[in-house]
């Protein structure tokens, strides 16, 4: 847990931080944004103490920060910044290894652990163990960068704009691994970042920061639908909020039992589901606006997953002109359908979930 | 693609090549290969290859130059093929270079009088430079990694030393010269070697803290180096003419820096002025290669919870290497150099042979000071070469 309590920081007599106070508990993931100079790297620099602070407390699970040696502080918090960062003249198991040969850790336990966090990046160890930064792609030395971050299993995560410098493509599996690596380990993270989108599909917290004081603190769908002021409306911005309210919702939460039989797709529409012997989805028959019977043959692109944000879910509804799409898990096998009244928030009436 | 079209419609493959081969023709025809004198005073009559050179050698130029000529040409050889051709050439050149004016010294001298004395001529040195110049054109070309670059420079010294070896070049009137000076030969080479280390490790002592110190303190950083560059700019000769006067004082009224040899003249002089050159590459490099280190990189080490010794010595010091060690390359370069001026307040070194050669117009006697001195320089620079390339980090050499 994180408490900041009346968080200032003044340079040449100026507030950058202006009395921020907000408490961030274990295990949430938590996003400071607001426009250029509105003081959120200030604020995430204090944590770690590479800014020092010029007033108030930062208190990490019970202790004050600023009363612990500085090392021993920071190497009990993870960082990870835009750059990387990553040591050039070090291989990426010897910079995932940075804090944990700080700590003095036995070599096996370091090794273990390499292998461990390399594992849950999806990064091969074999291949890439033994490489040395300038021989990897943008997304792969951001990944290394947080797996060092991660390394000593540190109580909080800080990520300075990680994400800001690749490719929208790279940024958006990034963002869905860091959603994913945030859900198995549970760690609490403060994440700067300065893109909305970014921050409503990764935070469980938002404090949206103006001029260097805080001016909401909430959960992003609040934030969404019940703005302090309108700044707030104003930097969550008009356009598209329907969509970036889709953006926080997940398939997950209104997936229901796929139907084998005609079943109704909307008012006047009916489908069901032709699967193969292993229970994976083959074709769809209806759902089409044009032609309630015509068959439609399932392909990869137009199936969802568990995981998947119901924005993606609607674009690509849209897109491939089917009413209703099927879900399917990791060997493919269909275990839920995800339709239009999900994309209208409307939950499965008889409480299931798919399987 | 540009490769390609050049292979399709371009007769020269190699312009540099066949340019170097032009020249060396040029200076075959046109300039002496030897020169034959009545002793180590008087110039010599020239000798033209063509007079100088056995038949069986002429004929193997003559396939040196068209194998050259071949390799510089787009067809028929493929690219690489041609010049590691040319590689192999110029060391079957340079072999035959030395074996032609080593045989033609034996021939010359067997009836001549004990005095006369024969000398090399440019087109000797001609061939000589044009053998490395296609060599360093053909390795740059080949992209070749470091060994078989070393492996290639191994092979050329052996070509070199073989020639040095038996009693080939003894005849040739520098070998004369270094004959009577042996002795002398190697205490100046001695002298010369520790007079360069002698400016060296005192530079670095004082270098390396000192581009530390113009890293972290941006304060400090432009006087430091207007006073560095304040040296640089001083003629030597006139360092060493200023130093003489306050140095002479001081060796007279502290008798025990008098007794460690501090006077006007000599070491202590050299090696301050020496020093005093260093200092500016080595600071200037090592400033820039800790500030090379990008901000990311140590704003990452800091915030992991390094020590400020740690980042000094596990990522600043290892990262600013090569840029240090490439300093440290051009002082000693440098260094080598400088010493041989050093000689004319007495310190020492090569230096000693040129002027000496210089005040009895004994030419061969100023290129036996000369000419180590270029291969000392010659080697100490590949030398660091190879030590910046292997002080980079994995995987980027």
């Amino acid at each position: 847990m994180i408490e900041l309590k009346g968080l200032t920081k003044t340079y040449a007599g100026q507030n950058v931080v202006d009395d921020v106070s907000l408490t961030l508990d274990t295990g949430e993931f938590g996003v400071l944004i607001g426009p250029s100079g509105c003081g959120k790297s200030t604020t995430l620099k204090m944590i770690n103490r590479l800014v020092p602070l010029s007033s108030g407390r930062i208190i990490l699970n019970g202790d004050d920060v600023t009363e612990l040696p500085v090392e021993q502080l920071r190497r009990r918090i993870g960082y990870a910044i835009q750059s990387t960062g990553l040591f050039p003249h070090w291989s990426v198991a010897q910079n995932i290894a940075t804090v944990p040969q700080l700590l003095k850790w036995s070599k096996s336990r370091i090794d273990d652990r390499v292998d461990e966090l390399m594992a849950l990046f999806h990064l091969d160890a074999t291949e890439f163990r033994h490489k040395y930064p300038h021989q990897l792609s943008g997304g792969q030395a951001q990944r290394v960068g947080v797996a060092r971050a991660l390394a000593a299993d540190p109580e909080v995560l800080l990520m300075d704009e990680p994400f800001g410098a690749v490719d929208p493509i790279t940024r958006e599996v990034l963002q869905a691994e860091m959603r994913r690596v945030h859900q198995q380990t549970g760690k609490t993270i403060v994440f700067v970042t300065h893109d909305m989108d970014e921050a409503l599909q990764l935070a469980t917290r938002i404090a949206l920061l103006n001029g260097g004081k805080l001016v909401q603190y909430d959960r992003p769908i609040e934030l969404m639908v019940k703005p302090d002021n309108d700044f707030v409306r104003e930097f969550i911005g008009q356009a598209d909020l329907g969509l970036k309210l889709l953006s926080r919702r997940w398939v997950q939460q209104y997936q229901r039992e796929p139907s084998l039989e005609h079943q109704a797709t909307f008012p006047g529409l009916d489908h069901r589901w032709i699967l193969d012997d292993a229970g994976r989805p083959v074709a769809l028959e209806g759902a089409r606006l044009d032609d309630d019977h015509q068959r439609t043959e399932v392909k990869p692109e137009w199936t969802a997953t568990p995981e998947m944000s119901m924005k993606e879910a609607l674009s690509r509804m849209v897109w491939y002109r089917v009413m209703v799409l099927p879900v399917v898990d990791e060997a493919g096998k269909l275990i839920a359908e995800i339709g239009m009244q999900g994309v209208m928030g409307i939950q499965a009436e008889d409480g299931t979930q798919g399987s | 693609m540009t490769l390609a079209r050049s292979a399709d419609h371009r007769l020269v493959g190699n312009r540099v090549l066949l340019t170097l081969l032009v020249a060396a023709v040029a200076s075959s025809t046109l300039l002496p290969f030897a020169s034959l004198s009545a002793n180590r005073l008087t110039s010599g009559q020239p000798v033209m290859l063509w007079q100088a050179l056995a038949e069986w050698q002429l004929a193997a130029l003559a396939l040196i130059g068209l194998a050259l000529l071949v390799a510089a040409l787009a067809r028929p050889l493929p690219r690489r093929r041609a010049l590691w051709l040319s590689l192999i050439a110029t060391l079957v050149l340079l072999g035959l270079d030395f074996l032609a004016l080593g045989g033609y010294a034996h021939r010359a001298l067997v009836d001549a009088s004990a005095a006369a004395r024969v000398s090399q001529g440019a087109t000797f040195w001609i061939l000589l430079l044009v053998s490395a110049l296609i060599a360093i054109d053909a390795l740059q070309r080949l992209h070749l990694g470091l060994v078989k670059r070393a492996l290639f420079g191994a092979a050329a010294l052996v070509v070199i030393g073989a020639c040095f070896s038996g009693d080939l070049l003894s005849p040739l009137s520098i070998m004369r010269e270094f004959a009577n000076q042996k002795e002398n030969f190697v205490d100046q080479l001695i002298r010369h070697l520790l007079l360069v280390a002698g400016a060296l490790i005192p530079a670095l002592v004082i270098g390396l803290p000192l581009g530390l110190l113009a890293n972290r303190r941006d304060s400090l950083r432009n006087g430091l180096f207007s006073v560095l560059n304040v040296f640089q700019t001083l003629p030597s000769i006139a360092v060493f003419g200023l130093l003489i006067a306050p140095l002479s004082a001081l060796g007279r009224a502290v008798p025990w820096l008098g007794d460690l040899g501090v006077s006007g003249i000599g070491v202590a002089p050299a090696i301050i002025a020496l020093v005093l050159y260093s200092l500016l590459p080595i600071v200037r490099n090592t400033y820039s290669g800790l500030a090379g280190v990008s901000p990311g990189t140590l704003e990452a080490a800091r915030g992991m919870g390094m020590t400020s010794r740690q980042i000094l010595w596990q990522v600043e010091i290892p990262l600013a290497l090569p840029v240090i060690l490439s300093g440290l390359r051009i002082v000693t370069v440098q260094a080598i150099g400088l010493v041989v001026v050093a000689a004319l307040i007495g310190a020492g070194g090569f230096g000693a042979f040129i002027f000496q050669g210089l005040g009895q117009y004994a030419i061969d006697l100023v290129l036996l000071g000369a000419i180590p001195t270029i291969v000392l320089a010659v080697i100490a620079d590949f030398a660091l070469q190879i030590l910046v390339t292997l002080s980079r980090p994995p995987g980027t050499r």
